[in-house]
């Protein structure tokens, strides 16, 4: 049986874009920080959403090639501006 | 007023991760970016939000009180109350096993929890047990029997940390 | 709220609009990658994506002229690409939605419904398989050349829409904000995308570190 208040893990996991993104209302805010301090897998799903933002933005730009680059450079010297 | 905080190693806040100073005034748009102000513990709002270091915090200003928690536009740390360790909070989980033993240990369906309080505490796990042994009480007479337990638990704390006499 | 735009990039913007070559080459070195990234998302190859960014530039120089400042000019540069890449994917027989979530993907909750705990035990819902912490791995695992490949992958399997925001969110570092702006959808679409693609990201990664 769920509690009145008690918020559930599963819970916790959909809204963790939601917590992250600053936009749950103040209740839900503080039930699912109340519920990170005694519960150790939200926690680890939490730094684990963390941790993988952190390693997306590793991900590295590709350069443009060069022979784009070139019909880049071919498309502005075309354009005259107005 | 006086209230109550938990801070992480090196005074850290445990969610906004702002490090604190000891003994300056901070004003919440510094203490945590989205400026909903300054969170901390009354008496009873501290066992849901057990963690490594307990600081008493003078707060400033206008203050909303929140289910759990109060929050202010102004904080400032005072001291470290250096009796919270990790020897009381195993006797304040003791003390939940305790409880719940005595209360719920011979109660067909309640008494599964006296076994899962045992084994989070086994695992150092003391605030889920204290949140196991408040589910406990709700499950045995609604959610009143949930804040009960908590004021039990915070009551208990009060006394052992000299809470709210400031 | 309209900001005035920061003065360097009004600089920038007076620069092109006079036809100054360097100004060009500069956005294009600070751009053109995360343009060709996110165009990629969009369509079927790679060449085809390269043709959408090249298209997307003219679209931005033919602009130019008529560019208020109303977003930032890195926005309003993205706007076009993603309008350029969409109608391109659409005449490719790819239509991707992002004004209407409704019956995408189907999709459950995030985690596999059998890593909680059911309504008969004594904490419903709760975790039946947490997580285990991914530093337990060996050091260095999560950031290894081999993981990074293992999020490519998985980027290029989700659905478009999740693929574009969480490229334009997570791997190029816009706001919410800017994503809403540059892809006309609201908030709540854009944070469901980002969700559900976060959601997968997280689980690839999960198993690849066990």
């Amino acid at each position: 049986m769920r509690l009145d208040r008690e918020i559930t893990c599963a819970q916790v996991v959909d809204l963790v874009t939601a917590y992250l993104e600053d936009v749950l209302d103040a209740d839900d805010r503080e039930r699912v920080e109340e519920h990170l301090v005694f519960c150790d897998g939200c926690s680890t799903y939490l730094d684990q959403i963390r941790q993988t933002i952190a390693v997306t933005g590793r991900l590295e730009p590709e350069d443009i090639p060069p022979a784009l680059q070139d019909k880049l450079l071919a498309a502005f010297r075309e354009w005259s501006p107005a | 007023m006086t209230a109550y905080k938990f801070l992480g190693d090196g005074s850290v806040s445990p969610f906004a991760g702002f490090r604190w100073p000891v003994g300056e005034w901070v004003e919440a748009a510094a203490a945590d970016p989205c400026r909903r102000g300054i969170h901390a513990c009354r008496v009873q709002d501290v066992p849901f939000w057990l963690g490594h270091g307990l600081w008493e915090i003078e707060l400033d200003g206008e203050i909303v009180v929140y289910q759990r928690k109060i929050v202010a536009p102004r904080g400032r740390l005072v001291r470290r109350l250096t009796d919270w360790n990790r020897e009381l909070l195993e006797e304040f989980g003791a003390g939940v096993l305790a409880r719940t033993r005595t209360r719920f240990g011979a109660v067909a369906v309640l008494s599964g929890y006296v076994g899962d309080i045992q084994n989070h505490l086994a695992s150092g796990r003391v605030p889920l047990a204290a949140f196991a042994a408040a589910r406990a009480a709700e499950l045995s007479g609604g959610p009143a029997e949930y804040e009960r337990e908590r004021l039990r638990q915070a009551a208990w704390l009060a006394d052992r940390l000299g809470l709210g006499t400031a | 709220m309209v900001a005035q735009p920061p003065l360097e990039e009004r600089r920038l913007v007076d620069a092109l609009r006079a036809g100054d070559e360097s100004a060009f080459t500069r956005l294009v070195e600070e751009y053109g990658p995360a343009m060709l990234r996110v165009a990629r998302m969009f369509v079927s190859s790679r060449a085809v994506a390269e043709e959408v960014v090249q298209e997307a530039w003219v679209g931005v120089l033919n602009g130019i002229g008529r560019f208020e400042g109303r977003s930032s000019l890195k926005t309003w540069i993205f706007r076009i690409l993603t309008n350029t890449a969409k109608t391109r994917a659409v005449r490719e027989g790819r239509s991707i939605p992002f004004s209407s979530l409704a019956g995408e993907d189907e999709e459950g909750g995030a985690v596999d419904a059998d890593r909680f705990l059911g309504d008969d035990t004594r904490f419903p819902g709760h975790w039946a398989a947490p997580p285990q912490r991914w530093e337990a791995a060996p050091e260095g695992r999560l950031l290894a050349a081999e993981t990074l490949e293992v999020l490519e992958r998985e980027i290029a399997k989700l659905p478009a829409n999740q693929a574009v925001v969480v490229t334009m969110r997570d791997v190029e570092g816009f706001d919410a904000d800017d994503v809403c702006n540059a892809l006309d959808i609201s908030e709540t679409n854009q944070r469901v995308l980002l969700h559900r693609a976060r959601t997968k990201l997280r689980r690839a990664l999960e198993e690849y570190m066990q």
